[in-house]
């Protein structure tokens, strides 16, 4: 078990792939479930005259994927004890196919916690985004 | 037709909302987070003291955002959060925020609001940074 542990956390180490595709209903989904109506999220027609000229996803919803993947690596200790830096740098719009996974850079300390910080891949086709870091302590007893 | 708040009434140092916003992770809402997102509901429970999903707080932020007024049209830049512990179902998560920042950018005005969410007991459960793009004035 130790050395699953410690295969895991290795520099280089796979992490999961977790693929979605959004739909606008996805996205109208999303929206109901979070409150959030934005209609840059679910009204075509404001958002033809916004930046994207389309819907395009909540932001949010994205990072919940990025939680799924990271909670499979983990098997749920991400819920515990993880944490998340990124920028969105470019939309999620309907008919899209979300990728996420990650690259694990370094095992490092941050904020006296022993972490492996995951360099997060979030992707549609070639398309990139977001852009950022995940930091996973390794041991509980750190916390 | 709700009242929104101008970029430049925006200050750092405001706390919003002026009392802490209280968000029930509740099993109906959390079975609709999960559905939504397509996350696997097997890996949570869905009665009290169950293991809820912490991504639960793509939630409670969009709440705690709406506590600003900002104008439709706004976009979400930049994310981190930090997780001090599970959520529960039954927890009362206690929420508020603080503007640190204000700046524009590409034309684009940005507003920068470090955020926690606490247990009824006070114990931190979640804490990070939002930076988003304002809304157009209206």
């Amino acid at each position: 078990m130790a050395r699953e542990t410690e295969t895991r956390f290795d520099a280089g180490a796979p992490l999961p792939l977790v693929s979605h595709l959004v739909t606008q209903p996805v996205i109208d989904a999303y929206a109901n479930a979070s409150g959030d109506h934005n209609p840059i999220h679910v009204d075509p027609e404001f958002a033809r005259s916004g930046p994207f000229g389309k819907t395009i996803a909540h932001g949010l919803m994205t990072l919940a994927y990025v939680s799924q993947m990271l909670n499979q690596w983990t098997d749920g200790a991400f819920d515990e004890n993880g944490e998340i830096e990124l920028t969105f740098i470019s939309p999620v719009y309907a008919g899209d196919t979300v990728e996420v996974t990650g690259e694990i850079e370094e095992i490092c300390e941050r904020d006296g916690r022993q972490v492996a910080k995951v360099r997060l891949i979030c992707r549609v086709g070639d398309r990139s985004i977001l852009a950022g870091h995940a930091y996973q302590p390794i041991n509980a007893e750190n916390e | 037709m709700p009242e929104y708040r101008r970029y430049e009434e925006v200050a750092v140092g405001d706390v919003y909302p002026a009392e802490p916003l209280i968000f029930e992770v509740g099993p109906d809402a959390t079975r609709e987070f999960l559905a939504a997102t397509g996350g696997d509901s097997g890996d949570y429970g869905f009665e009290a003291g169950d293991r809820a999903p912490s991504m639960i707080a793509s939630v409670y932020l969009i709440d705690l955002l709406k506590a600003r007024m900002s104008p439709p049209g706004g976009i979400h830049a930049k994310q981190a959060i930090r997780f001090h512990r599970a959520v529960r179902i039954g927890d009362k998560l206690s929420l508020q925020a603080r503007v640190t920042d204000t700046y524009v950018r590409k034309e684009r005005p940005y507003v920068v609001s470090d955020f926690e969410a606490r247990a009824a007991d006070g114990e931190l459960v979640s804490s990070g940074r939002i930076t988003s793009i304002w809304g157009k004035d209206p």
